[in-house]
């Protein structure tokens, strides 16, 4: 309760200052001091509200919905505060408590330039307000208790004390398929429990816990950062608005800078702790899927990026005076950025995307889904709406028509193709949107040619000068640089395998980039270190696109089954399964796998568990890294064939159905029904099948039955010695005549299958230089934050 | 000046063109109705449930999985998958399968399967056909 009136209070101060501001902007005088006061309070109430969830997590407080469909008493303190943000209500949350957070930053860097707060401050506090009512009682909150609305609990997380209260009977259901109990949790239980006297936190004793796959620790960090990233965002937009409403472009490019290239930072960083997740953890086989929710956070951050470029264009061209080029590109870039984020959250949480992606949340119901639509539509009538409004006196004042071999165009163009490739992600992604999908394959083919440029403008723009380069100089210049890349790539296709004529030219061009930023690099090392920033971040991206073709282009994989003891071999490795022990109070396997290869002996365990929370089984991979390869041992299966009595293989057939099994094909044909009076009258019976066994174009006649006599079934197999194989009818369903049968030889290795063995199935995969992909990225990220340690003090610079 | 915009459009014009034609060729349909998808001869994406009754097979010889699906209307077919079963399927709700529908059966290169969220939806369906106790 009292969670919902403090996120209401906030609401109310983010409207009143969202006004104050605005009355500021248009002249008043003494009410901006109100409007800080008003953002503080509201910022403060925003960390309130979290902490009294955080708290409520805590403490077990089940009278909460969230708090009891998000957590469970014996998830480790790590997993408890991380289910802050395990449902819908709470990533709401986090966004917003992220927001107000670096609204405080915001409200302090723009009182120190001038007039820029109010005009800033008024726009990001129009997205506070969204996101507050967004968690107002009124659509996703928090603090909603449990009995608001009807909802069925397990009796498992139930006080086993209470069960037997006659109150309490009328409110038990049992499911008659899956013979699972509920409580109906409703107001009425509610009022039944107040009038004797009892607390719902007394009925309700644990909570339902987080989905497994969500148990992991990059689920403690991965969501805050990428939510982090959607919330520095929004400060591009506001920039970009109340650029204008001043109608003066110049000043914001300067200001917005340090906070585009540090959002995007820690968004890319954000986006690829979520593919190291899904590498490490969830047995993808790989880092990206091209899942829709994947792309929704790749979309604004390629759009981000693009923008850093054209940014950076415009400040430079403003030395010139006026306001500089590319002035229209770069409020649409920063107000695309915000805009992309929230289309992405309109996917992932309006429930369009439901057959779509692994993780988008379920349907959360109509209302939700208009008000997404409002909130969207609110900032792009608001940023395009300004736009369209100021087009005229945005004319660009500065058009300098450079060379062809200037690195002002080579900028402007890295910015569109990032445009480009933000596009491609959208349209595939936007495709459930109209009842289609579109395969991996539209992504990938669509990316190898725009990998090939960026490389190559990743590399160029780096040796071009601002204005315009003679040939020869450039000639010059990049001969270091080209003469390295082609002696690398020579390597790769020669030691590699490379062989595929795109890939050769991904792997040079992003080779090229890499060289000509090391090159500067090193030079930069020893002058003015704070300049390093882009080249920094040029060398992570050229790793990052060499770890891709290494790993996605030329990893294999194979499926394998490993008898205990009995080494395998793949990839050059020796596999061996050893046996498997339990982890984590008994609650979860691992498999010991020794992976060896000359002398040196290594040891990976993936792990398997049957999940109490969904009864389904879960599998954790296990990678064994080295520096230029990881070998990743997805677990597919485990069977203790010691313990089976059946010997050979059991089969399932529908009337008309046809299988293979060891060369020999097994039809069923013809179903001999039983007398169904004398089978229902109990009597004597027996009912078969007839089969037709095909080996080598040869057809042979095979029936199987079951005989009832008095009590006892019996099974008579039928064998044909020409294709030595035994055919037992094992059971058979006479209503829809669906049969099991077990096949087993005759003779021959049948003996060596009942000797006890235990099997571990698993994918193995090599992944060449994978780990070119999170270094790749971790440098690019760090490349960022050196720029805006740069770029930070010229923001208030007076030029 | 004029040469640059006719080479910028016609870089544009093949990257649109491109656009579309991989469109075309990746495009997946959605489709609920089995009796259509057992006619498509393209890849489709269909969603349906799994008969629990007839349970489903891992044929550890060809790593195949298969299972039997239904759709709304009840209209069934059996699935085909190259690899072992997926995380959670004996607890979907409803399972989501990619692949084309071949010699008799849907041949699924790709399955996922839709739980967590939905659970409480589920519940209260189970519930009101028993909740007569």
């Amino acid at each position: 309760m009292i969670g919902s009136i403090v996120l209401t209070l906030a609401l109310a101060c983010s409207i009143f200052t969202m006004v104050m501001y605005f009355l500021t902007y248009k002249g008043y005088k003494n009410t901006l001091n109100y409007g800080r006061i008003g953002y503080h309070v509201m910022a403060m109430l925003v960390i309130v509200a979290a902490t009294l969830l955080w708290h409520a997590i805590l403490t077990h407080s089940y009278e909460y919905k969230y708090v009891y469909s998000y957590s469970q008493n014996s998830l480790k303190t790590g997993f408890l505060i991380a289910s802050f943000w395990g449902g819908q209500e709470g990533s709401f949350m986090l966004w917003l408590l992220l927001t107000s957070i670096v609204g405080i930053i915001l409200q302090s860097y723009t009182s120190k330039r001038g007039d820029l707060e109010q005009r800033t401050m008024a726009v990001f506090t129009l997205a506070t307000t969204f996101l507050l009512i967004m968690v107002s009682p009124l659509f996703k909150n928090p603090f909603m208790y449990i009995w608001q609305e009807p909802s069925f609990l397990n009796v498992k997380t139930i006080n086993q004390a209470m069960l037997g209260m006659p109150l309490l009977q009328n409110f038990i259901f049992t499911d008659g398929s899956s013979g699972q109990s509920f409580v109906k949790m409703s107001s009425e239980l509610y009022t039944a429990l107040s009038s004797a006297g009892l607390s719902v936190h007394q009925l309700i004793v644990d909570g339902k816990g987080l989905n497994p796959q969500l148990l992991n620790f990059w689920m403690q960090i991965h969501p805050p950062i990428l939510f982090t990233g959607f919330s520095m965002s929004t400060v591009p937009f506001s920039f970009a608005i109340a650029a204008m409403l001043k109608n003066d472009y110049k000043d914001w490019v300067k200001q917005a800078f340090p906070w585009v290239l540090a959002g995007a930072g820690i968004l890319g960083l954000g986006i690829m702790l979520g593919g190291y997740w899904a590498y490490e953890m969830l047995g993808w086989g790989g880092y990206w899927a091209w899942d829709p929710v994947e792309n929704s956070s790749l979309i604004p951050w390629l759009i981000g990026v693009a923008s850093v470029h054209t940014l950076l264009v415009q400040r430079r061209s403003q030395k010139k005076g006026g306001i500089g080029r590319y002035a229209k590109t770069n409020l649409i870039l920063c107000l695309m950025t915000y805009i992309l984020v929230l289309y992405s959250t309109f996917l992932t949480r309006s429930g369009v995307l439901g057959d779509a992606s692994v993780h988008s949340f379920v349907d959360p119901g109509m209302i939700v889904y208009l008000f997404l639509i409002i909130f969207i539509g609110t900032f792009i009538v608001l940023g395009f709406g300004m736009l369209i409004y100021r087009w005229k006196t945005l004319a660009e004042e500065t058009p300098v028509d450079e060379g062809f071999l200037s690195r002002d165009l080579a900028l402007f163009t890295a910015s569109i193709v990032l445009s480009a490739s933000a596009l491609i992600v959208l349209v595939g992604t936007s495709a459930p949107l109209f009842g289609h999908a579109v395969d991996a394959l539209f992504y990938n083919e669509m990316h190898i040619p725009l990998v090939i440029i960026i490389g190559l403008l990743n590399g160029l723009s780096i040796l071009l000068k601002w204005k315009n380069t003679k040939k020869e100089d450039l000639f010059k210049k990049s001969i270091f640089s080209v003469s390295s890349a082609i002696i690398l790539t020579a390597f790769i296709v020669l030691f590699g395998g490379v062989t595929q004529i795109m890939m050769i030219l991904v792997a040079l061009s992003a080779s090229f980039a890499f060289f000509v930023n090391v090159e500067i690099a090193i030079k930069i090392i020893r002058g003015n270190m704070k300049m390093l920033g882009a080249y920094v971040a040029h060398i992570g991206i050229a790793l990052f696109i060499l770890g891709v073709v290494g790993s996605a282009a030329y990893s294999s994989q194979k499926d394998i089954d490993l008898v205990k003891d009995q080494p395998q071999e793949a990839f050059g490795y020796q596999l061996v399964f050893t046996g498997y022990h339990p982890i984590e109070n008994n609650t979860k396997y691992a498999f010991n796998v020794n992976i060896k290869k000359g002398d040196k002996v290594y040891s990976v365990s993936p792990v398997m568990y049957i999940s109490e929370f969904n009864n389904g089984l879960m599998r954790e991979p296990a990678i064994l890294t080295t520096f230029t390869k990881d070998i990743y041992v997805s677990p597919l299966g485990y069977e203790d064939q010691s313990q089976s009595k059946v010997q050979g293989e059991t089969i399932s057939l529908g009337l008309g159905d046809s299988k293979v099994v060891d060369g020999v094909s097994i039809e069923y044909k013809d179903f001999d029904k039983p007398d169904m009076s004398i089978m229902m009258g109990g009597g004597d019976f027996k009912m078969g099948t007839k089969l037709i066994v095909t080996k080598d174009g040869k057809s042979y006649n095979a029936e199987p039955l079951i005989k009832k006599e008095g009590r006892d079934f019996k099974y008579i197999p039928d064998q044909i010695e020409a294709v030595n194989i035994k055919i037992e009818l094992k059971k058979i369903d006479p209503g829809t005549q669906q049969a099991d049968f077990i096949i087993s030889k005759i003779s021959g290795d049948n003996t060596s299958h009942s000797q006890p063995k235990e099997v571990l199935t698993v994918t193995a995969s090599i992944k060449p230089f994978i780990s070119f992909v999170w270094i790749g990225i971790v440098i690019m990220v760090f490349g960022f934050f050196v720029s805006v340690a740069r770029r930070l003090p010229e923001s208030l610079s007076k030029n | 000046m004029k040469n640059k915009y006719i080479f910028g459009g016609f870089i544009i014009v093949v990257f649109l063109g491109m656009l579309v034609y991989l469109l075309t060729q990746s495009n997946i349909k959605y489709e609920e109705d089995f009796a259509k998808v057992k006619q498509e001869d393209k890849i489709v994406r269909a969603t349906g449930q799994w008969v629990k009754e007839k349970s489903y097979e891992i044929d550890k010889q060809n790593k195949t999985f298969s299972f039997y699906l239904a759709d709304a209307k009840g209209v069934e077919m059996k699935v085909l998958y190259n690899g072992t079963i997926p995380n959670n399927f004996e607890s979907a709700v409803s399972v989501v399968v990619t692949g084309e529908y071949r010699n008799g059966y849907f041949h699924a290169k790709d399955i996922l399967t839709k739980c967590p969220s939905k659970y409480e939806q589920q519940y209260e369906q189970e519930k009101t056909k028993t909740s007569s106790l």
